[in-house]
């Protein structure tokens, strides 16, 4: 990347023509290593559930996920362009309002902060490694066909997030041109700050009601889910192969200790009760029942 | 955009004093970072003494910082969500000191950090098993036919839930920041308000199954980052913006590090309770229609005969305040009495004007009802 750093709107505009490449090649990629894996996993993936009819990962909605986000991250440079314009046409521009505006105005944030339900969600599901992946072929082809469903799910709903930023932007731009149209400025950074988290928040907010903004998190959620799940199911493979317990094992274990002392609490109860019953009947005293009910030793209970 | 200058005139020489107040700003912040103790930011400090223990819960004791003139001893419950210590946060922002300086007799039951062994705890293991063992524990050890219950957010729906299967056993039931009415969300639109309401709402029950059968719990970071996206510009800012605003204060630093140690200590929550959690009340809203069952016994709230104090904070974006008024109109009590409290879900235990509000409040309403 040649861009200069001082300047945020072509260190932006550097960084979207890296992504752009990048998505360029690595969608490339993706469809080379699909068609690889297709020839090599044909057999092996016969009565795999998959997510498209064919077994194979569902590229084509990978891509059309990654073109929408492609042509809304244009917009987003475009404003951020004509933002750096603006500046550049009135007074010699300060460099800390410059760089305090590039800030603002770089949308990257957005994701990693409001994304984060999707990284931690990844953090999550990512334990194990690809390394393994070709030892248990149909079943790495599940956690193939999810983790792509996840990468194209996180997409989706960061082309939410970025069109909110747009939106946001677009807003924040309006006050600014009625601020100046009224004469009135904005003196310190801190004021342009504040207007600026006041738009960009009711924006936000606004958007995490709406349908697209549910609808993605969900799907986003589900693929999460769904990813852990099948690495699950490869984890189980290899412990069973190996003579580990397996997390289904160890889930059925705890399932029993945890209703074991629901009716151990339960027989201490009814223990009580009778013997408190009782000590009623007698005239005993509360204490006494007391002492009756616990005949366990010091520190039974712990 | 149109190609109006830009109304921002930020003067060189102002610019560089910004600038210089920035950089000692970040100087005297990172003196009092080079100089920080652990026990600087330690969280629940006041003194108190285990007096019972099963499985991973523990219930203790406060030792009084007063005259014990409130009777009979309270029993302060919070959530599965968060961790106790939000009634302890420091010295000077502690419900539990407040009350206990008032001539409370307090004691507070920790949840413990549950883990995936612990997945298949239900609600009932929760309200009738610990918190009941509790109760009995403080029953026997005064002597009492009926403690006092102090619910805290979800924790609040558990004294809710037993005070209705229970009402015997509880003398006075004091809820705070607590839902009832899981759908009332929507009755004052206020943006930002009730997103948990509905996100939950806008998962189907297979997802959330899927979700705790995947981890098999409901992750403590999940719940974080759902509440982070609650407060989505704040989020954004907070590391950079929020911090260097108090950094160079040494007790607003503190304060700040003590509510980030708070959030970080968040517990996962047990997976079969929280199915309940999300599915039984978020998304089907059964307590209030007295439908919600623990251990095969409905929850009517029609039973909870003794008084009720409703404490709710008039800011809450995560309760908000017409789902926890809903109660009033349900329960089977006369002596119902709300108390809204300026400032959010957080604030009311830790605002300055709020907190001292909040444990004189309490303090007050119980002593009228000994």
């Amino acid at each position: 990347m040649t861009a200069n750093p001082t300047n945020p709107f072509e260190y932006m505009q550097g960084l979207a023509a890296m992504w752009g490449r990048g998505a360029e090649g690595f969608a490339a990629a993706q469809q080379t290593m699909f068609r690889d894996m297709a020839e090599r996993m044909g057999k092996a993936a016969e009565g795999a559930p998959a997510a498209s009819p064919t077994g194979m990962p569902d590229a084509e909605a990978l891509m059309a996920a990654q073109r929408e986000y492609s042509r809304l991250w244009s917009s987003a440079l475009e404003v951020s362009q004509t933002v750096g314009r603006v500046m550049r046409e009135g007074a010699p521009p300060d460099p800390l309002v410059t760089e305090m505006l590039g800030k603002i105005f770089d949308p990257r944030p957005w994701f990693s902060s409001n994304d984060d339900i999707d990284g931690e969600l990844r953090r999550l599901a990512e334990g194990p490694r690809l390394a393994d992946l070709w030892q248990v072929e149909r079943r790495v082809l599940n956690v193939f066909n999810a983790w792509t469903e996840l990468r194209r799910r996180s997409l989706e709903h960061n082309t939410v997030m970025l069109d909110a930023w747009l939106k946001a932007a677009t807003a924040f731009a309006k006050e600014l041109n009625q601020k100046a149209e009224r004469g009135e400025v904005l003196e310190s950074w801190r004021a342009v700050l504040a207007l600026w988290v006041e738009t960009a928040n009711t924006v936000l907010l606004e958007t995490q009601r709406s349908e697209p903004y549910l609808q993605s998190q969900r799907n986003m959620l589900n693929a999460s889910t769904e990813l852990q799940l099948a690495q699950q199911e490869v984890a189980e493979f290899y412990s069973q192969m190996f003579g580990y317990p397996t997390r289904a094992e160890l889930d059925d274990v705890y399932k029993t200790v945890t209703e074991l002392r629901r009716e151990v609490r339960a027989l201490r109860r009814d223990a009580r009760a009778g013997a408190t019953k009782r000590a009623n009947k007698s005239g005993g005293a509360r204490g006494k029942a007391k002492a009756q009910a616990s005949p366990a030793p010091e520190g039974a209970d712990r | 955009m149109s190609s109006t200058p830009i109304p921002v005139q930020i003067k060189p020489s102002d610019a560089i004093a910004e600038a210089a107040a920035l950089f000692q700003k970040i100087a005297r912040g990172a003196e009092l970072f080079r100089n920080l103790r652990d026990e600087q930011v330690e969280i629940g400090t006041t003194p108190k003494d285990e007096v019972w223990r099963q499985d991973k819960v523990t219930l203790y004791r406060y030792r009084p910082l007063a005259e014990t003139r409130i009777g009979p001893p309270v029993l302060v419950a919070y959530g599965l969500v968060g961790r106790y210590t939000m009634a302890d946060l420091q010295e000077d922002r502690s419900l539990v000191r407040n009350l206990l300086k008032l001539g409370a007799d307090l004691y507070v039951v920790d949840w413990g950090h549950p883990s995936r062994a612990d997945r298949w705890l239900r609600l009932e293991d929760y309200i009738e098993g610990y918190l009941g063992e509790c109760v009995r524990e403080i029953s026997e050890r005064h002597d009492i036919a009926a403690v006092n219950l102090l619910g805290i957010c979800e924790g609040g729906v558990f004294t809710t839930c037993y005070a209705a299967l229970n009402p015997k056993a509880v003398k006075n039931l004091v809820l705070t920041i607590t839902p009832i009415d899981f759908h009332a969300d929507g009755e004052h639109d206020r943006l930002g308000h009730g997103f948990i309401n509905l996100w939950t709402r806008s998962l189907a029950p297979e997802d959330i199954d899927r979700l705790i059968d995947a981890h098999g719990n409901l992750p403590g970071e999940f719940m974080g980052s759902v509440f982070s996206m609650m407060t989505p510009m704040r989020t954004l800012m907070k590391y950079n913006l929020d911090m260097l605003e108090v950094m160079d204060d040494e007790k607003k630093f503190l304060n700040f590090l003590r509510m980030e140690k708070w959030i970080a200590d968040r517990p996962h929550h047990p997976g079969e309770a929280a199915k309940q959690w999300l599915k039984d009340l978020y998304q089907q809203n059964k307590l209030i229609q007295n439908e919600f069952e623990l251990g095969g016994r409905k929850v009517d709230l029609g039973k909870i005969t003794m008084p009720v104090l409703n404490v709710f904070a008039q800011d809450d974006h995560i309760i908000p305040p017409a789902t926890s008024q809903a109660l009033g109109a349900k329960v089977g009590t006369k002596d119902y009495t709300e108390l809204p409290l300026p400032g959010g879900h957080v604030g009311v235990f830790v605002g300055g004007k709020s907190q001292a509000l909040l444990g004189s409040g309490i303090a007050n309403w119980l002593a009228a009802r000994q």
